[in-house]
């Protein structure tokens, strides 16, 4: 078991965001939270350590086997830290109608990783995953939690940069279908949000 | 309700599965993740079969009919089904023979089989393998995957104790719901999914007591008891189904031997005591038995030295310094002898006009006036334990987990134990609310309770008094007890356990069966040893007590005791006439005998023993090498020989005769059940006067300590004997976790290893007991192992 | 093999005068997503109507009579699941929303989750009431990131309008909504998992019985429904049953949402009475193939795929239809197979996905699936095929075929067998010859 007391607890003065998850569920239902207190470790610290996850088990009250048990059968939990972007591919059948092998091939010459890589630097993950219910807008890239869909050899190459350059774009809203004659937002690709730290 | 099974008719209750009724009707169907006492998942898929039922119309409510025969038509699932997972409905028809169904099983054992090794050569589950033989029977004797096997860890330790092999797991899942289900310690699960999927920990070691059924109902090679691995092969032991002797719950075993020596003790079904499960000391601890320094003959004081001789020389020695001794003697065994070497025992003191006793034995009697069994405690809706039963008597602790799923334990159908019971389910409710554990310091079953009581140690009368007038009481709030009360009174089944704390105190007891009387409750003492409650009921019992024994006598003959583990008893012993010892290994009061005679073990006696229920069960000797050792039996014999007298118990046979009269029941070959016949309560004694002051609350310990040197695997699983001790008392007294120390008991110095923990109360530590240890509460000083050097 | 067939003839459509776009009318629009929006639009119309002027019952009988069906995939009628709720006996019960949309082709709750989050919140509080659940949990797949940030911004807005918590209108009535995030795993689309994996289990799926209804999540009387489903309750409250059964055909009513995607000119969602055909969807508002197509998936990538010819383009994308032609009506999710895709590896991408999202629990699906089957395709796929390896395919589908644990293993069989009833050329030519008989790879547009 890893000595708790060497590491500070995740959750140590973070009482209230603790008490709004657990608050979420009744009771009887305390094991609820495993699932949300693991996303919010691991949207702090990219990953899920086996500290931390002993810390969970014992917030829940339970073995940190079944912490690990819950954790490991899902794609998205990571126990070793992902990149600042995780660039993850759709390549499930209607995204690969849409080039999402070639997107990969193509990101994966410009990032030098392979599947399930992450640089040294510490800046691209690069996955291949599950379909992303995107089908209708592929190929569709994810970028941490954010999706670019119908993205095109010139617009990858513009997020690889701007990522690369510590920028997230603001992806472009993408429908396609019935939409196509509502009002469309006036939010283009060339318009950027914050720059990250 | 019936049903038909290929061409057999049955009728069977309703909720029974169909897997059952295919069994019931002497049908087979191959099944690897269904397992009797756990709940069915339907998740291996090998019990398929064809299902069917007839239909009622809703207009009519009459059967549909088949328009030409007339008979209820059969409508059939569109599937094949998981046998396991479906209940019997009335007029079923269920089809495991034809050849779509046989196909499909074939089909299913050859997907079981692409991703195991086949290693069945090098596996110890060979021979004794539900793979190995479904694949024999239903598979197809080739596989089409010619792809590389699924590669994953091959000798993965989950703990010392038990060896994981993940490339024979086939994901039966049988292991992961035992620690949910029977224990309530879920140290063991799948870890990722899909293909991927595999059993792993992240609790370091296993923390349980019970981890080592999961070797046995491993339906194939992948996890194994690290004992035995690779010791032999199953086709080569020798099976010995006996009982335990290492506890007082009588539990089932299965003692596996090859060439005079135990290699693995297995559970052994007992469906009225310990169903299939034991606890990791019964499993584990039997190294012991075949270490290097056993005493494996007779041994006679020359001058300072113990000198090897035979039994007969042994004998005339005694015979001739009997006849110049003082006339006062005592003759003690351990609790754990058997029936038949008690009566032996009795024999030989009545012989010498000297007195028997057996050690330990508590101030109060063992046996309860309206006496519980497992049965009443996994049946019950309110129970009241008042110890720490998962160290005392580990087969209950796995009793009361049943009591709290609220299943009763099934009844048996044609082939036995039901091998899916559809009453249990995963993840069940646990009615927690209906168990109270009370203890001096936090047991490990207060995490399944509704409600822990933690009083101060030595007040157990005044907490049956306070639960009993719904006052106040040692400690704890009138509310808490009144509550505690009114919920022993309304429930239709309670019962009271009584630990090893109560029974220590006569008044005590007396204030429990007090209680248990006014609410209606039975009541289940934990006697301390395998045959403490045969022993008392046979009466090998002195007024004095041994406490008396040890110091009035001129001739003492003991088995399997070592008093002088007390210094000041030991100075005692030095002057007497002759002292006989019996035991199966050297201690310090061997270091004293004039005479030392080498005992067998428990694994190696034929003989009977009353469990703490009152049930007679038989105990088989396995074929262990153990020199010239005898029971309490063979030292009787030899010595009557040397007398010149027969006396009664000088076999089995002879001390089964003499039984037949006292306890009147023939004791040759009892069922495997045994025979349940508790006998008739007893006038509580008053033999020690209670302590109530002390620091040290001496416990009893389901790993036992005086064997802990010898079994390497368990005391490397469990570390050596632990001294408990609270947080803030470690503090005050600069304590430091880890430390060894000496433990000054009395005239006993005990080593111990300090760990530092609440469940130890405040100015309380706690320590395991040694066999020769009275429990309950001491004063002991702690001495650094350090200062003992430079001293 | 038909191609592009000729301009089809149009059914019905959004233009049809008895038909307008309901389900989907706020998507895609600027600021829809908000209360206030919503408001505007006349929302939580529908909910104050059933808690303030029916019974539960009569909201249950609405929808039954409505003729609504599940539209999460199996298309069990509504009303007839939420009738099968258990009396009410004190304990808590539950209405949860299956918001974990994996199904490769299906994206419809995406949006409507992300653009109209009300509208969901407004279906759920009708189908609490109905069924008696004060509490509903709502499960979002965890890559739905926006979705869920949506749903979290909307949930605090009618939390404070009044929309959600205590004595809702003005009612007797509390409701309240645990929005829950998946982490990736197809699996916990299928009811039971999605159960388990909200309680913090590993999310295999459970036995049945006992079904939701008995034992759902916590073990408590529950009601699961799709996203779909619960968006479609709203307007059929608020406008009644029989003009949502005045759409659609005998066994299918009303409106639903179907997706296209492959190579279509305007692949997304769109919404049409049901019974539609094929071909509107395809040629009328998805601007048609882009490709010559030789194959469709209807209704999500389990549903076994057909023949993309007139007789197929013709049949009526309803429950009856679709089954009658040896497929399913699924999500409606539409995916178009071009002709040059190698129908092997088209199949293989989609059993790579079943075997990767197969949960472990059963051995036909983790061995067969997980294990074999992906090994197969894989040999075929990168030529190392040879004689007897499609017939092996098949045996191992039948093997596995009606015996798994969970509709999982089955589901990926769909692509399987269909492809091999349709397209055994294709496999065959990929084993004898090691190349497959269509080569082009490069589907990426500049
Ligand atoms: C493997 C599997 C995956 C499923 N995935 C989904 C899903 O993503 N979303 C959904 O609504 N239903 C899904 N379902 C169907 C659900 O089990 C369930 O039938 C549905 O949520 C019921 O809602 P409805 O009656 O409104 O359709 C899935 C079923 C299976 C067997
Ligand atoms: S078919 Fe079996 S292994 Fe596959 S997802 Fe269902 S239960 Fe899990
Ligand atoms: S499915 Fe395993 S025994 Fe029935």
């Amino acid at each position: 078991m890893i000595e708790l007391d060497t590491i500070k607890p995740y959750f140590e003065g973070k009482e209230d965001v603790l008490g709004e998850i657990l608050g979420r569920y009744p009771d009887y239902g305390r094991r609820s939270a495993i699932m949300p207190l693991l996303w919010e470790v691991q949207r702090a610290e990219r990953h899920v350590s086996e500290a931390r996850l002993e810390e969970i088990a014992h917030i829940v009250g339970v073995h940190a086997t079944e912490v690990k048990g819950v954790m490991s059968f899902y794609s998205t939990y990571h126990e070793q830290p992902v990149g600042k972007y995780h660039l993850q591919i759709c390549s499930t059948l209607s995204c690969s109608l849409a080039g999402s092998d070639e997107m990969f091939d193509f990101i994966s010459e410009e990032t030098g990783l392979v599947n399930g890589e992450t640089d040294g630097s510490g800046i691209f993950s690069l996955q291949k995953v599950e379909c992303l219910g995107s089908c209708g807008t592929a190929p569709v890239l994810q970028v941490n939690d954010t999706y670019y869909e119908r993205v095109t050899r010139s617009s990858c190459k513009e997020l690889l940069d701007a990522l690369r350059s510590g920028e997230m774009l603001e992806p472009p809203r993408e429908r396609g279908g019935d939409n196509e004659g509502a009002e469309k937002p006036k939010i283009g690709s060339e318009q950027r949000v914050g720059r990250e730290a | 309700m019936k049903v038909k099974v290929n061409d057999v008719e049955l009728d069977l209750e309703p909720g029974t599965s169909a897997i059952d009724a295919v069994f019931a009707a002497g049908y087979d169907v191959p099944y690897f993740c269904s397992q009797e006492y756990m709940s069915p998942i339907g998740a291996c898929r090998m019990c398929l079969g064809k299902v069917g039922a007839p239909r009622k119309d809703r207009e009519t409510n009459d059967w549909i009919r088949d328009a030409e025969t007339g008979e209820p038509q059969i409508f059939y699932f569109p599937n094949l089904m998981a046998t396991c997972t479906t209940a019997i409905m009335d007029g079923m028809v269920i089809d495991t023979l034809s050849k779509e169904v046989r196909q499909a099983q074939s089909g299913m054992m050859e997907f079981h089989l692409i991703n195991h090794p086949l290693d069945c050569p090098v596996c110890d589950k060979g021979g004794a393998c539900e793979l190995q033989d479904r694949a024999y029977e239903y598979g197809a004797g080739t596989s089409r995957f010619e792809f590389d096997k699924r590669h994953q860890e091959k000798h993965h330790a989950l703990s010392e104790l038990i060896t994981l092999d993940r490339e024979r797991c086939i994901h039966c899942k049988r292991c992961v719901r035992y620690f949910e289900e029977v224990p309530g310690d879920e140290v063991l699960d799948f870890i990722e999914r899909g293909g991927h999927t595999y059993i792993g920990t992240v609790d370091e070691g296993l923390p349980s007591y019970f981890t080592g059924n999961i070797t046995d109902i491993c339906p194939v090679g992948a996890l194994l008891d690290a004992t035995s691995r690779f010791r032999g092969r199953n086709w080569e032991y020798d099976h010995t189904r006996t009982v335990s002797l290492d506890d007082a719950s009588g539990a089932a075993i299965m003692v596996d031997a090859r060439t005079g020596r135990i290699e693995r003790v297995k559970g052994a079904r007992n469906t009225q005591v310990n169903l299939d499960w034991i606890d990791d000391s019964t499993r584990f601890g039997h190294e012991y038995v075949d270490a290097p320094d056993r005493l494996k003959t007779p041994l006679i004081r020359k001058g300072a030295l113990l000198e090897p001789a035979s039994w007969e020389e042994a004998a005339q020695f005694i015979a001739s310094r009997l006849a110049v001794a003082g006339k006062r003697v005592g003759v003690a065994v351990r609790s754990d002898a058997t029936l038949e070497e008690g009566v032996a025992a009795k024999a030989l003191a009545e012989h010498l006009r000297g007195h028997a006793e057996h050690f330990p034995r508590p101030a109060a009697s063992v046996i309860a006036e309206n006496p519980a069994t497992f049965t009443d405690v996994a049946t019950s809706d309110a129970i009241f334990v008042v110890g720490d039963p998962t160290e005392e008597v580990p087969t209950l602790d796995l009793r009361i987990k049943d009591a709290l799923r609220g299943v009763a334990p099934p009844e048996l159908l044609a082939h036995g134990v039901p091998i899916a019971d559809l009453r249990l389910k995963e993840r069940m409710p646990r009615k927690r609310s209906i168990l109270t554990v009370a203890a001096p310091y936090r047991t490990n079953l207060m995490r399944h309770a509704g409600q822990e009581l933690i009083y101060p140690a030595g007040q157990e009368e005044d907490l049956f008094g306070g639960v009993g007038s719904g006052k106040a009481g040692a400690s704890l709030a009138a509310e808490q007890l009144n509550q505690l009360k009114s919920a022993l009174s309304d429930a239709k089944k309670p019962v009271i356990i009584l630990g090893a704390f109560v029974l220590a105190s006569a008044a005590a007891t007396r204030a429990a069966e007090a209680l248990a009387e006014s609410v209606g409750a039975k009541v289940m003492k934990l006697g301390p040893m395998a045959n403490s409650y045969g022993l008392e009921a046979l009466e090998v019992t002195s007024d004095g007590g041994y406490a008396d024994l040890l110091t009035q006598s001129d001739v003492l003959i003991l088995s399997n005791l070592n008093p002088a583990q007390d210094v000041q008893i030991g100075e005692r012993l030095r002057n007497l006439d002759l002292l006989i010892v019996h035991d199966s290994f050297e201690t310090e009061t061997t270091g004293l005998a004039h005479v030392v005679l080498p005992a067998k073990t428990g694994y190696e006696k034929e003989g009977t023993v009353v469990n703490l229920e009152g049930r007679f069960l038989n105990v088989y000797p396995a074929p262990v090498d153990s020199g010239t050792s005898e029971d309490f039996i063979g030292v009787v014999r030899t010595l009557g020989e040397a007398l010149g007298v027969r006396l009664d118990g000088r076999s089995v046979r002879s001390a089964r005769r003499s039984l037949a009269k006292t306890l009147n029941h023939d004791l040759a070959a009892l069922p495997e059940e045994g025979l349940l016949a508790p006998v008739d309560a007893k006038e509580i004694g008053e033999t020690v006067a209670d302590t109530v002051a002390g620091n040290l609350l001496l416990t009893s310990s389901l790993l036992k300590v005086d064997r802990l040197r010898r079994n390497p695997k368990l005391r490397a699983a469990h570390g050596d004997v632990a001294l408990r001790v609270n947080p803030a008392d470690a503090e005050a007294q600069n304590l430091e976790a880890g430390a060894n120390v000496t433990v000054n008991i009395g005239g006993v110095a005990r080593s111990a290893t300090i760990k530092i923990t609440e469940d130890a109360p405040e100015g309380l530590m706690l320590l395991p007991a040694t066999f020769d240890q009275a429990l309950g509460l001491t004063s002991a000083e702690i001495v650094p192992a350090a200062d003992l050097v430079s001293a | 093999m038909t191609t592009i067939a000729e301009k089809p003839q149009l059914i019905s459509s959004r233009k049809d005068a008895q038909f307008e776009v309901t389900l989907y009318k706020n998507v895609g629009v600027e600021g829809a997503h908000t209360l206030e929006t919503y408001l505007e639009g006349g929302g939580y119309k529908a909910a104050k109507k059933a808690l303030t002027t029916m019974t539960p019952e009569a909201v249950v009988d609405e929808v039954k009579r409505s003729g609504l069906r599940g539209r999460g995939g199996a298309g069990f009628p509504t009303g007839l699941k939420w009738s099968f709720m258990p009396k009410p006996d004190g304990r808590q019960r539950f209405i949860v929303c299956n918001a974990d949309e994996s199904e490769p082709g299906s994206f419809k709750d995406r949006y409507l989750m992300e653009d109209d989050p009300h509208q969901l919140l407004e279906g759920m509080v009708i189908a609490g009431y109905a069924i008696g659940a004060t509490k509903g949990v709502l499960y979002v797949r965890g890559e739905y990131y926006k979705s869920y940030e949506r749903l979290r911004e909307a949930l605090a807005e009618a939390t404070a309008g009044g929309y959600l918590g205590k004595g809702l209108f003005g009612s007797e009535f509390d409701f309240e909504i645990i929005l829950h995030r998946g982490a990736g795993a197809y699996i916990c689309g299928e009811e039971t998992s999605l159960m388990n994996s909200f309680e913090g289990l590993r999310a295999n799926p459970r036995l049945k019985p006992p079904f939701p209804a008995q034992a759902g999540v916590y073990g408590l009387p529950t009601t699961i429904n799709n996203v779909e489903s619960f968006a479609s309750a709203v307007h059929i409250i608020a406008k009644g049953a029989d003009w949502y059964a005045s759409m659609g055909t005998d066994d299918s009513k009303g409106t639903k949402l179907y997706q296209v995607s492959g190579p279509a000119a305007k692949p997304g969602v769109y919404e049409l009475p049901m019974g539609a055909t094929f071909r509107e969807l395809i040629f009328e508002l998805a601007g048609g193939p882009t490709e010559p197509i030789k194959a469709l998936i209807p209704g999500g990538s389990s549903t076994p795929m057909l023949a993309f010819n007139d007789e197929t383009l013709d049949t009526p994308m309803d429950y009856g239809s679709i089954a009658k032609k040896g497929s399913m009506l699924g999500t409606g999710g539409v995916i178009l197979i071009p002709q040059e895709k190698c129908i092997v590896n088209a199949t293989w991408n989609l059993v790579r996905f079943y075997a990767h999202e197969s949960c472990g629990k059963c051995t036909p699906c983790r061995e067969g699936i997980s294990g074999w089957m992906t090994k197969m395709y894989q040999k075929l796929v990168s030529g190392r095929g040879e004689a007897g390896d499609v017939e092996l395919i098949e045996i191992m589908s039948r093997n596995i075929k009606g015996k798994a644990f969970c509709p999982l293993a089955d589901a990926c069989l769909g692509p399987v067998q269909s492809s091999l009833a349709l397209f055994r050329d294709e496999y065959e030519h990929l084993a004898e010859h090691g190349t497959p008989k269509y080569t082009k790879t490069n589907w990426w547009s500049a």
